[in-house]
């Protein structure tokens, strides 16, 4: 019955065009120009650029003349799944899908047939789907960067991927994938309490960016630093960064604090199992014949 | 027979309002059952819980011998409440694959090419929904509603928004659903004209209860009358009155005789016998829209031809 239920909303996702475009290709397609553009305009003003004292490590980088190790720059591409253009974009898909039965009030035909729980769940597993083909197309698409990067720098490539590289990239990307679900989750609540699209939408993001400035502008002043119990709770993003820091391992990760990753865990539990039970509980409940 | 549907005490109150007040009502097998009421009867809330959308208040119900919600049951069932609403991106075809895959079946063109074909959406079926009309839209609900082949469907106003024709081809469908097919149909409409075509029998609810049931030619036939056309038009509708007494009444040019059918013949030959020439003696039925409006209290006007 799970299984139904995902067979029929993945068959209706991949009808909506509009939304493949805008939440898998449209970040990736951003990124692959707006890296080409980047790269041509630095390499135009490279002489000046490296003189600056006070260039980023990234620039730095950038216009050395030491090979693009492609393993590598994978395993950095990877760490970044999860940004916040990957999460805007995905999360126009996932409140489309956790949303859409209202909009089109088809809960009507589709729920007499299986059970609640059954048809949200299968609505996640969707929005998993859809997030990994994200994230793939991230990876595509930020490996292509870097290849324009490399010609446009004239740079060597090189390829090191060791079995552990491996391990680290699929690690990496599985926190990654965490933090988009979790990211998700609010809007699958505000889909069910509110039968509305945009609320689905707009709630996640302006969560998002308060528990984002909340650990570091709001906080401190009232004595919570940011490794703090309730600072970590509050920004489950942050989080997940803390334990994506200690996977790809150096000194960062040395200076995680004892205990980070306790907390790191309960922030995720707490921001994804939360509206995750609360959205199955109120759906389940929820009068479908007013729509 | 056995019942499809079978429901005992059923309640549904909102705040103080009674949607459905304690309906006890067994629906049987086969046919076309309309369900009858003006608005706030309680029907669409009969429906909605029928379909397990919302929860009793109180009392019980079952649905194909199983409880409401229970998987096996809802299996057996199809529906479409008020006009449906789909994916605009979505072909017609696109829609009926989708809802198969929904209900656990397979991708099966065969099957919703065939439905498509029994609505009359075939020409259609490759165009996207966002272009239908109200009246494309309610024959493509009624497919979805069949697409997993049930023995049970449940249509709420299926020919709102169709023209004429439509309004005919979709009467003549249900009745070749239940008539060719075998399914059961339950049906609720506000066309009385085409709940009396279509149905076989009827509920009629008013304020959540339920006022009258029984087939529609029971319905219609039950009240009827021996219309007579007497001469001399100035005495002999007096004399046949007192000779009826409390079972006469005139609708103006006739006398109508409030008689069982066997007792016809002998009013007959009495008023030959009193001398009273008899022009015409017909049988007259009421029809389900007089039948509603008694039974609901409803106002009836001129131009009624359906119930606001």
């Amino acid at each position: 019955m799970w299984a139904d239920a995902i067979r029929a909303e993945a068959f209706r996702l991949s009808k909506s065009r509009t939304t493949w475009f805008w939440s898998v290709f449209f970040a990736p397609i951003l990124l692959l120009v707006g890296g080409a553009i980047s790269s041509i305009v630095i390499d135009a003003n490279a002489t000046k650029m490296a003189a600056d004292p006070e260039a980023p490590p990234e620039l730095t980088q950038m216009l050395s003349t030491q090979p693009l190790d492609l393993g590598q720059a994978m395993i950095a591409n990877a760490a970044g799944l999860s940004n916040a253009l990957v999460l805007l974009f995905i999360l126009i898909g996932a409140a489309t899908v956790y949303a859409g039965d209202y909009r089109w009030e088809t809960w009507r035909l589709v729920s007499a047939r299986n059970t609640r729980p059954n048809l949200l769940l299968g609505k996640l597993a969707v929005v998993v789907g859809l997030a990994l083909v994200a994230m793939l197309a991230m990876l595509v698409s930020g490996t292509i960067s870097d290849l324009i990067q490399a010609m446009v720098f004239e740079r060597d490539l090189a390829f090191t991927l060791s079995l552990g590289d491996v391990g680290q990239i699929l690690l990496l990307a599985g926190l990654c994938l965490l933090r988009i679900i979790q990211f998700t989750m609010i809007g699958l609540l505000a889909a069910v309490m509110t039968r509305s699209l945009l609320v689905a939408l707009f709630v996640p993001l302006v969560l998002g960016i308060a528990q984002f400035f909340l650990p570091m502008q709001v906080l401190p002043p009232m004595g919570f630093l940011p490794d703090s119990w309730l600072s970590v709770l509050v920004n489950p993003g942050g989080a997940l960064d803390t334990l994506k820091t200690l996977v790809r391992g150096g000194p960062d990760a040395a200076a995680v604090a004892d205990g980070m990753v306790l907390k790191a865990w309960l922030s995720f539990a707490l921001w994804t199992l939360i509206p995750a039970a609360g959205a199955v509980a109120w759906f389940n409940r929820q009068d479908l014949s007013k729509e | 027979m056995s019942a499809v549907i079978e429901t005992t005490g059923l309640t549904k109150t909102y705040g103080t309002v009674r949607a459905l007040d304690g309906l006890s009502l067994s629906i049987p097998r086969g046919g076309v059952y309309g369900v009858l009421g003006p608005n706030g009867a309680g029907k669409s809330t009969l429906f909605r819980i029928l379909l397990g959308l919302i929860r009793p208040t109180e009392g019980s119900a079952t649905v194909m011998g199983g409880a409401i919600g229970d998987p096996a049951s809802m299996r057996r069932m199809g529906s479409m409440i008020e006009t449906p609403r789909y994916p605009p991106y979505m072909s017609a075809r696109q829609v009926l694959t989708w809802l198969s895959l929904a209900h656990g079946l397979k991708a099966d063109t065969t099957r919703t090419d065939r439905w498509l074909e029994r609505v009359g959406l075939t020409e259609a079926a490759d165009r996207r929904v966002r272009g239908f009309s109200v009246g494309m839209l309610q024959r493509l609900g009624v497919a979805a509603a069949l697409i997993t082949e049930p023995e049970l469907i449940i249509l709420d106003e299926p020919t709102s928004g169709m023209d004429p024709p439509g309004i005919q081809e979709m009467r003549a469908l249900i009745r070749s659903l239940a008539h060719d097919d075998g399914l059961t149909v339950i049906l609720a409409s506000h066309q009385l004209l085409e709940v009396q075509r279509v149905c076989d029998r009827v509920a009629i609810m008013n304020r959540g209860k339920l006022v009258r049931e029984g087939t529609v030619a029971d319905l219609t036939t039950t009240g009827e009358r021996l219309r007579l056309s007497l001469t001399p038009v100035d005495s002999a509708p007096q004399r046949a009155a007192a000779i009826l007494g409390d079972r006469a009444s005139t609708d103006g040019t006739a006398i109508l005789a409030h008689v069982p059918r066997a007792e016809g013949p002998a009013l007959i030959r009495a008023l030959v016998e009193q001398g009273i020439d008899i022009d015409e003696a017909r049988w007259v039925g009421t029809d389900l829209e007089s039948v509603f409006f008694t039974e609901t209290g409803a106002v009836q006007t001129p131009e009624h031809d359906h119930v606001g």
